[in-house]
């Protein structure tokens, strides 16, 4: 049996998953760690929220997310109203519990390392006539890539791992929101070891891999 | 441009818990001004506060008829705005640059951009280096790019965060000689931050003493350096042979180290403290205070010898290489002349804090 047999869309669906959320934490991750950096008001409050995923149940969070995202949610419930657009159980929930997931392994590595050695770099840059966009591309980015990496690396081998965030959000219906995770959890349910142990092989050399291509690209 | 036009003036409070910096300076434009004291009296957090990376509670900064910071008219200028060359006391280069790139980051726009790294390569001495990473210069070398950089882009302010502190003794007299060529000249407000009095002596044209967040003595350097207001000025200069007064008496000074006649007509009430400049005793075993020496070290001129008082205070005196050489462990007297005694308060009011920083008080100041 080929491992496109034990779950067929399975691994394309993570990937698809994990390269949008590679995108996101760049972006995201960058963006949040800079300015958790900073001071200004209400910055303990997103820091609180950033860091929930790492002390909060994944299974509660997604259970809190299904309630404001589906249809009669605070959130689900005007994008399906105006919109006719129902987030949870899609692609785009499965990216969302993946984020949320991931973000503050993403973010935490990159607000340290800007606090600590890029603090004063940023300051010597302000005081050089650059603004903070500038300091940002031109200072911050280049001097913490290593950190950058390791973040990234940490989200998105945690994304491939979600699985209760995903349960809620993704549903986990077969051939649509069930990522290789969930596929994991899926055949061990069903008490097919065989699939279960060709799959949990195959997330655990994607996630080494993806640890090696970015751990070489923070070198450069 | 007159100097009033581009001087720095700030009036400044500001606190954190467990220190306070309350001061009021001004900086012309004409030569260095040195800025020393302790550890912690917050020389390095003024140097922060100028440049705009840390925000005092009240007060106004100025810089000839731009203000940088009122706090009565909220006006805040952000750091990229003041254009303040600050030099960091270990440099912070951007590791990802090399030296041209770093000297050319600051660079001001319409400057030619290859024509200006090669005029701070060659007046930084740093021919030759313009390809290098910082990791691959010594300290000396980081220090320069540190300061071409901080030249290159033409600062209104300079500020000097302890410049010499991270090379070595043979390096810091040459760097020392380099930065009067290049920095001394500039029609720039200058503050120079350090701990290293021969700093001061050699650089710098005025010198501000801060002590526990408050200005406590500024002048021209020589006059500063000869007339400390107080013992704890006398201290941070580097004066070592103060003996605590505990009594006076009639034109005498008492002390548990003994006792020394005054050249004063009136006792100095105020004084808690004398001062005994190491070049005026001379050891003579029929009069003055009883001493033991210590130590005797050849200082090239002079002979510097460590004493200890009856009360085991010690005492520094210099003598003259024509003079008898003690050996350690002698006994014997120091005779101290009356005229190189100086008493001085133990600790001396700050000087004038222009005003009482209420915002009110500054609006009517600075309509």
């Amino acid at each position: 049996m080929s491992l496109l047999d034990c779950a067929p869309t399975a691994l394309l669906l993570s990937l698809q998953v994990a390269g949008v959320v590679l995108v996101l934490f760049l972006v995201a991750g960058i963006a949040l760690g800079y300015a958790l950096s900073q001071p200004f008001p209400l910055r303990g409050l997103l820091d609180a929220l950033v860091s929930l995923p790492l002390v909060f149940p994944p299974i509660a969070i997604g259970f809190f997310l299904l309630m404001l995202c589906g249809r009669h949610g605070a959130i689900g419930g005007p994008l399906h109203e105006w919109l006719g657009w129902d987030l949870v159980f899609s692609f785009p929930a499965l990216v969302l519990a993946a984020f949320i997931a991931g973000l503050p392994l993403v973010v935490k590595p990159i607000q340290s390392a800007i606090e600590g050695q890029a603090r004063e770099l940023i300051e010597v840059s302000c005081t050089l006539g650059k603004g903070r966009w500038e300091t940002l591309f031109l200072v911050v980015i280049p001097v913490i890539r290593r950190h950058i990496a390791a973040g990234l690396t940490l989200g998105v081998g945690r994304s491939f791992g979600e699985v209760g965030i995903t349960l809620m959000l993704g549903g986990n219906i077969l051939g649509s929101t069930e990522t290789l995770s969930l596929a994991i959890y899926n055949r061990v349910l069903d008490g097919n070891f065989d699939c279960a142990t060709r799959l949990s092989v195959l997330l655990g050399v994607l996630s080494l891999s993806l640890f090696m291509l970015l751990r070489r690209l923070g070198r450069l | 441009m007159s100097d009033r036009e581009t001087s720095l003036e700030a009036i400044i409070d500001f606190s954190h818990p467990g220190f306070r910096l309350c001061l009021n300076i001004q900086v012309p434009t004409a030569g260095v001004t040195a800025l020393i004291g302790p550890s912690g009296c917050g020389k390095s957090t003024l140097l922060r506060l100028l440049a705009g990376l840390e925000t005092p509670a009240a007060g106004h900064i100025r810089h000839g008829d731009q203000v940088w910071f009122d706090r009565a008219r909220r006006i805040d200028l952000a750091p990229r705005h003041r254009r303040v060359g600050l030099l960091f006391q270990d440099y912070a280069l951007f590791p990802h640059l090399n030296v041209a790139r770093n000297i050319a980051y600051g660079l001001p726009r319409g400057v030619d951009r290859d024509t200006a790294i090669a005029l701070w390569l060659s007046r930084l001495q740093l021919d030759g280096l313009a390809a290098r990473r910082p990791d691959a210069l010594s300290g000396g070398q980081r220090q320069r790019v540190a300061l071409a950089r901080a030249l290159a882009s033409e600062p209104a302010v300079l500020l000097l965060d302890e410049p010499f502190s991270a090379v070595d003794f043979s390096l810091r007299q040459a760097l020392r000689l380099l930065f009067q060529e290049v920095v001394a000249d500039r029609p720039v407000p200058t503050i120079l931050v350090t701990h290293d009095l021969e700093d001061v002596r050699q650089v710098a044209d005025r010198v501000g003493v801060l002590i526990d967040g408050e200005l406590r003595q500024s002048g021209p350097t020589a006059e500063v350096f000869a007339q400390p207001c107080d013992a704890e000025v006398a201290r941070v200069l580097g004066w070592h042979n103060l003996l605590p007064v505990s009594s006076w008496d009639s034109r005498t000074a008492c002390g548990a180290w003994g006792s020394l006649p005054l050249a004063l007509d009136e006792p100095t009430i105020s004084a808690d403290v004398i001062a005994i400049p190491p070049d005026g005793p001379r050891l003579d075993p029929e009069r003055g205070l009883p001493i033991e020496v210590v130590r005797v070290t050849d200082m090239g001129g002079y002979h510097a010898v460590w004493c200890r008082l009856s009360d085991r205070s010690p005492l520094r005196v210099h003598l003259p290489r024509s003079a008898p050489c003690p050996t350690p462990g002698l006994r014997t007297r120091l005779d101290v002349p009356v005229e190189t005694i100086i008493p001085l308060p133990a600790r001396s009011a700050a000087l004038p804090f222009a005003l009482p920083l209420t915002t009110a008080t500054l609006a009517r100041r600075d309509p």
